[in-house]
């Protein structure tokens, strides 16, 4: 009986461990010193996407492309693109510096709603959600995470608009 | 175009209500410089650039979709930022920093018209911009 007690509290400490490192997980680690240059010149247009959304070769991708950026022009000096791209990098989700380069069948993902990880975290949001006006689309994170671009992406802080 | 930019630099260092000295003193350069026919800056032709709709993937497209349709307003981009108006009367800091100018000017004329602006296009541009009340 005590050790079906033990066992139950261990579970129990064990589902709580799970779950908190769960909501530890959605907070991004952020570095310490945030590049000016990316709060300003990503941040002009949208949100200032945290580097820790996307692994390092879809970052390098990105910026190698900047003059086509999701059908606009975005491009940069090359010093403020070298200076954004290092911070992108080295805060990446798997701070992979590696060119983006695709092996054979494999397919590099730019967009930051294409992300298993994406995919995984809205499972319970409708389509429509996204659509309404007070989100304007999925790319609107601070919509309802409103410390996106600080990186926090916790569970309980989320609030969607109506 | 490396007059241009100088002249936006002068423009730039001048005090507050720059349109009219910008828009002289780029007259004068462009006059001294290779444009055939130029006899200045038009606020007008300018106003009309900045509504010019174009087509751009399917769909309608000009400076006023995302500045607004008054120029003394607030816009929005198409992935939801503020943009501060366009017009100096009320935004003082607008056109205060020549890279920042050229930079959108390369941007944004790709961007709505898919291609570069002539020197002309955009002086025309700022003059309407910074003469606008």
């Amino acid at each position: 009986m005590r050790y079906l007690a033990s066992l139950i509290a261990a579970s129990l400490l064990l589902a709580g461990t799970s779950h908190a490192e769960e909501h530890e997980g959605r907070r991004l680690a952020m570095p310490a010193k945030v590049s000016a240059a990316w709060k300003t010149e990503c941040g002009s247009c949208h949100m200032a996407y945290p580097p820790g959304l996307l692994p390092g070769r879809s970052w390098n991708a990105l910026m190698d492309n900047l003059s086509h950026h999701f059908g606009s022009n975005a491009s940069l000096d090359k010093g403020t693109e070298a200076e954004i791209r290092q911070f992108l990098l080295y805060a990446s989700s798997d701070r992979d510096t590696r060119p983006a380069k695709a092996a054979p069948g494999e397919r590099i993902v730019t967009r930051i709603t294409d992300t298993a990880r994406f995919a995984d975290w809205h499972e319970e949001v409708r389509a429509d959600v996204f659509r309404r006006q007070s989100v304007g689309s999925a790319a609107n994170c601070m919509a309802c995470h409103r410390g996106a671009e600080q990186g926090n992406f916790d569970e309980h802080q989320v609030r969607i608009p109506r | 175009m490396s007059r241009l930019f100088l002249l936006l630099l002068a423009a730039s260092l001048a005090p507050p209500g720059p349109g009219r000295l910008f828009s002289r003193r780029t007259a004068a350069g462009l006059r001294r410089g290779s444009t055939p026919g130029f006899s200045g800056f038009s606020a007008e032709r300018g106003k009309e650039l900045y509504y010019r709709r174009n087509t751009k993937d399917g769909k309608a497209i000009s400076c006023a979709s995302c500045h607004s349709d008054d120029p003394r307003r607030s816009g929005m981009t198409p992935s939801f930022r503020k943009i501060g108006p366009m017009a100096s009367a009320v935004n003082p800091e607008r056109f205060r920093d020549p890279a920042k100018v050229e930079k959108w000017f390369r941007r944004n004329c790709d961007d709505v018209l898919s291609r570069a602006c002539t020197p002309l296009e955009k002086g025309d541009f700022l003059t309407f911009l910074t003469t606008l009340r």
